[in-house]
């Protein structure tokens, strides 16, 4: 066994020499590593022996919202948050059954559900020195003993009443814990934080809008492209004071490369969706910051969609490898985007070395590699007042959250992703403390070829798509990618499958109780035997139709889902369960 | 009167040529009505009189047919001529309408509400925008170019001393340049019937000289003022949240509604809802007290508040330069 | 003979002006206030305070009368944009991060002084107290077009059209909803 995971180790080893802390079958951190391949190192279920794949235990959490979490797993103990009242919970995986260890409670204000723009969902928890980070939807931050279960510490800031929340999965670096806000859609100012992980206290904040001083950026900023540079561009690039109520918030992914000492993540879209009321490029929204892990200072920035008319956040992840470019090596980060492209950035210097559609794309024509600029389609501007038809990709993009798996073995990045377009007619909208800042309405319909989701096994290197699964609903499940050559995603109306890494054939699924929009990780219990664990629990965005009992009649619901996801209610219901899986 | 408004003093090149054309045509439709009236005149002094025992003998007139002929000729080709000579004049005063030149334009987006207009000054440059209503500053000589739209049913924009009018339609967007060529306060007014207070929706421009519209410009880009006392300072704090802040927008404070006048600067505007009262402290104060009153229909709702809230309202709102 | 003719003439005057004056009368044309009912108070300390009795009442009272108004019904919907209630809500009512408001699934009840006072003095879940912020009669008519909405309003008051993308049936349209299920039901509870 330990052999087995050295050689793969060793096979991994162009993936960035992140050290994944602790034991290599452990899942320490929602995405697996600081790289964020989600790639497990376990090796014994393989698409041989998947189809005999068995249920192990199950779980139920007693929530029945959407469980987009990641269950982490370090040593014998299981640790998974559920969606609000975010209850954290302690498996221990060394008895049979995984009783409780302990169960932590946080009791998040309820009013807080009023601000939840998409669910009110918890994208899972970090680890660390024998504590446990988990974020409330009440914009709380709370450092839990990991043995006992008691809190250790609560850091607390930010404002329901002004529409704030959090419902990112923390990052634990060096003895900070990285933490992002929620609410770009309520006129939120983003932000990402480091707290000191002994004591819950502010080492630094970087916000995404605003003056030099307050987004951290200094002497040591070097962004590659022009347009990123100059002086205070987070406030000359909105109207007088817009950029207050600006978003840019920070709820999706973080990677850290420990060489660089870079920590990277994308900023969410500019507000209000409306872009008329905010002439200019809306700095530093839609776009990837690299910055020093321990001082918070930006290194470099890439704007990827200047000022937004589409809600293209930029939160999604950015997997860190190595990829030979033009023949040399160059240390790369791969980021799928909301709007419509895999990027290759070199992330060292933010230069793109490639920016490639992977869904139809009809928003902009493509990226100009030596400015950096993407390059808006004139027929789909939005204009207020006015209806545009057939956008695509919609506004949950070309890829939202859910986040892709690498695989150093097949080296192809797998996306779970989705098929939409959306008709839309922006309009007016006021500031309304802790109404939505939106200005939009909006229509989802499937994409060309009618089918709303999709699975990519996608080759950074060659810019290309090995193979494609068509899903009828779209996939907003994470996917988790195994050194068995196996690739595991799940449905909206609940089918957790195995597909082969290489080919994308199906060969195993089983049917949960509810549609899985959650990130199914593998771990090495204590029987030494691979697991694949994974929450079922149907929500999200696109699940919200059944998770928030909405009224698809209105084809607006639920920003714009319902009209695509009628059949939803018809396919699945409400739940909250954990499942785990392995070979019998 | 908040301003002039007078299409026959004419401040701008577009109106000037209006003017032009106008002249010409109450010069040319004069002198038309002056000889109809003359030949009416003659033909009524010449024409035979009917006496109390015989009637009108119009055997008696000499039979002036060729007569008849020439002056239907001469006059179908006189009108002719003077309907040719106006057919010119109004393609040439078109012609003169649109060829203002726009070089260094001061752009404006202009949205018709009911009933009330928006104004956004260079809407597409972050370092140059700002908002306002109802009352627009431009400078003397330099082009003004202004996009029109509307929000909700058709309005039109007619300024007499500076041009014709434009129709703001909802749903389409069209453009109408002007320029004023003098100082001075000129009063416009929507011109196309949109409900119940159509007639009080003034729209006041306001040509100054450079330097002084320069002054306005920036002072426009500046967030509110802060409160200098303790009445002002209750008085944002009503604003910010009460009512107020759901419909208007004062930046630099947590009041960002876009359903209502910009309010940032309006202590520095002439007139509040659009013309229908002039901004003073106690008209102010009644204003908000019972918008109403003044103008039924409007959409701003009575605020219903203690008196001295309403003073501390109306002093805030009147500190804002 | 010329007389005869006279009587045929009156006759007939005499016809025409009782059935103009049958018509008219009968005609009841909708009256439009520009001012509201009562001056259009805030609601003092709505956010701490509970609505009374009297001012339920009173609010049920208000609403049921622009619920018959499609002057009153059609302000409401202006004033759902207006006042971001369609971000939460969906444009047309379906739901988003708030419930949907156009079914007959009411968590707290969907009569009229119970959506009033719930537009007032907010809800523990997430809907923000809006007394303090929006006059009453504006509540009232938000009230009486949250009801036509769910088609519990009268049907020729309720608007039927949409100025912008029109998402979902117009609200005169929509099939009238039974009395008996506005009041709250468990199946559109949230946990907690």
């Amino acid at each position: 066994m330990r052999a087995c995971s050295a050689i793969v180790l060793a096979a991994a080893a162009h993936v960035a020499s992140a050290a994944t802390p602790g034991d290599a079958g452990d899942w320490p951190m929602a995405a697996h590593d600081y790289a964020s391949t989600r790639f497990s190192p376990l090796a014994e279920i393989t698409p041989a022996n998947a189809p005999s794949l068995k249920l192990a235990f199950t779980f139920s959490t007693g929530v029945v919202r959407g469980h987009e979490a990641a269950p982490l797993v370090v040593g014998n103990t299981m640790f998974i948050v559920t969606p609000y009242p975010n209850v954290v919970y302690a498996l221990d995986l060394s008895q049979p059954g995984a009783p409780m260890r302990w169960k932590f409670e946080p009791k998040p204000e309820a009013f807080a559900q009023g601000v939840a723009c998409c669910d009110v969902v918890n994208r899972g928890l970090a680890y660390a020195d024998g504590k446990v980070f988990v974020n409330t939807l009440d914009n709380q931050t709370i450092a839990i003993d990991a043995g006992n279960g008691k809190e250790v510490w609560r850091y607390r800031s930010g404002d329901i009443r002004n529409g704030e929340t959090r419902t990112m999965a923390p990052l634990a670096v060096d003895g900070r814990v990285l933490v992002g806000n929620s609410g770009g859609e309520y006129g939120v100012r983003g932000w990402l934080v480091a707290l000191d992980a002994k004591n819950g206290k502010e080492v630094w904040r970087a916000y995404s809008t605003g003056p030099d001083r307050d987004v951290l950026i200094g002497t040591d900023y070097k962004p590659f492209y022009a347009k990123e540079r100059g002086s205070d561009l987070g406030v000359k690039s909105w109207p007088v004071d817009a950029w207050k109520v600006g978003g840019g918030t920070v709820w999706g992914w973080i990677s850290y490369d420990p060489e660089l000492d870079l920590v990277y993540y994308g900023t969410a879209n500019p507000g209000p969706w409306n872009a008329e009321q905010r002439p200019g490029d809306n700095k530093f929204t839609s776009g990837l910051f690299a910055r020093d892990a321990r001082t918070g200072q930006a290194r470099w920035f890439y704007q990827l969609s200047p000022h937004d008319e589409f809600d293209y956040d930029a939160v999604n992840e950015s997997v860190l490898i190595d990829l030979e470019v033009a023949g040399k090596p160059r240390k790369v980060l791969v980021h799928p985007d909301r709007n419509g492209y895999v990027y290759v950035i070199d992330r060292a210097s933010g230069e793109v070395l490639s920016a490639t559609p992977f869904v139809s794309v009809n928003t902009s024509t493509g990226v100009d590699l030596a400015t950096g600029e993407l390059h808006y389609a004139p027929a789909k501007r939005q204009r207020a007042g006015t209806v545009v038809r057939d956008i695509c990709p919609a506004s949950p993009g070309g890829k939202d959250w859910q986040p892709s798996a690498y695989s150093p073995r097949t080296r192809l990045l797998y996306l779970p992703h989705q098929n939409l377009c959306q008709d839309e007619e922006a309009m007016q909208t006021g500031y309304i403390a802790g109404t939505p800042y939106v200005g939009a309405i909006l229509k989802i319909k499937p994409g060309p070829g009618g089918r709303r989701g999709r699975v990519t096994a996608w080759d950074p290197a060659a810019a290309k798509a090995r193979w494609v699964i068509d899903e009828d609903l779209p996939v907003w499940s994470g996917a988790l990618a195994t050194a068995g050559d196996l690739v595991f995603y799940g449905t909206m109306d609940g089918w957790f499958k195995a597909v082969d890494a290489n080919s994308g054939r199906l060969v195993w699924q089983f049917k949960t109780g509810s549609g899985i929009v959650g990130q199914p990780i593998s771990y090495r219990g204590p029987d030494g035997k691979q697991y694949v664990a994974v929450l079922s629990g149907v929500g999200g965005w696109a699940g919200a139709v059944v998770a928030g009992d909405l009224d698809t009649r209105d084809g607006s619901a639920a920003g714009g889902f319902a009209n695509t996801m009628r059949d939803l209610k018809e396919r699945t219901t409400k739940g909250g369960m954990l499942y785990v899986f392995a070979l019998p | 009167m908040n301003g002039i408004h007078d299409a026959l003093a004419p401040a701008g090149p577009q109106a000037l040529a209006l003017f032009h054309l106008w002249n010409a045509m109450l010069v040319v439709c004069t002198v038309v009505f002056a000889l109809t009236m003359a030949a009416l005149a003659i033909a009524l002094w010449r024409a035979p009189r009917a006496t109390e025992r015989a009637s009108a003998d119009l055997d008696a007139q000499p039979r002036k047919e060729a007569a008849l002929r020439r002056s239907v000729v001469w006059g179908i080709a006189g009108s002719s001529v003077l309907l040719l000579v106006l057919l010119f004049a109004s393609f040439y005063a078109d012609r003169a309408l649109s060829a203002l030149p726009l070089a260094d334009a001061v752009h404006i987006d202009l949205v018709g509400h009911r009933f009330w207009w928006e104004a956004h000054y260079e809407p597409h440059d972050p370092e140059q925008t700002f908002a306002t209503a109802n009352e627009l500053h431009v400078p003397v000589g330099r082009p003004v170019l202004i996009r029109l739209r509307a929000d909700d049913v058709i309005h039109s924009f007619w300024v007499p001393s500076l041009s014709g009018k434009k129709d703001l339609i909802p749903g389409r967007e069209s453009t109408i340049a002007v320029r004023a060529d003098r100082v001075g306060t000129y009063r416009g007014q929507c011109a196309e019937f949109c409900g119940y207070q159509h007639a009080q929706m003034a729209l006041v421009v306001v040509a100054e000289t450079p330097e002084r519209y320069e002054r306005w410009r920036s002072l426009q880009r500046e967030p509110a003022h802060a409160p200098s006392d303790a009445q002002q300072a209750r008085g944002r704090e009503l604003v910010e949240q009460t009512s107020c802040a759901m419909c208007h927008a004062i930046v630099g404070t947590r009041a960002g509604g876009r359903r209502a006048p910009d309010l940032t600067h309006v202590a520095g505007r002439g007139w509040l809802g659009a013309g229908a009262v002039a901004n003073t402290p106690k008209l102010r104060a009644e204003w908000i007290a019972n918008a109403q009153k003044f103008k039924p229909g409007v959409d701003m709702p009575p605020i219903d508040v203690a008196a001295d809230d309403l003073a501390a309202i109306s002093a805030y709102l009147g500190s804002l330069e | 003979m010329s007389s005869r003719f006279l009587e045929l003439e009156r006759a007939r005057l005499l016809a025409v002006v009782a059935v103009v004056a049958a018509a008219t009368g009968a005609c009841q044309r909708e009256t439009r206030d520009f001012l509201p009912p009562k001056p259009g108070a805030v609601v003092a300390g709505a956010a701490s305070a509970a609505a009374s009795q009297a001012e339920i009442a009173n609010a049920a009272a208000m609403v049921g009368r622009y619920e018959h108004n499609a002057y009153g019904t059609s302000a409401g919907k202006r004033l759902w944009t207006w006042y971001n209630c369609s971000g939460c809500h969906g444009a047309g009512g379906g739901g988003g991060s708030g419930p949907a408001l156009i079914d007959d699934v009411w968590i707290y009840g969907g009569d009229a002084g119970t959506v009033y006072q719930t537009i007032a003095y907010g809800r523990p879940n997430g809907m923000p107290a809006f007394g303090s912020r929006i006059p009453k009669d504006q509540i009232w008519q938000l009230a009486a077009y949250v009801r036509s909405m769910a088609g519990l309003a009268s049907a020729d008051a309720a608007p039927n059209r949409d100025d912008a993308f029109l998402t979902r049936t117009p609200e005169s349209f929509l099939d009238p909803q039974k009395p008996e299920t506005v009041k709250p039901s468990a199946a559109g509870g949230r946990p907690q």
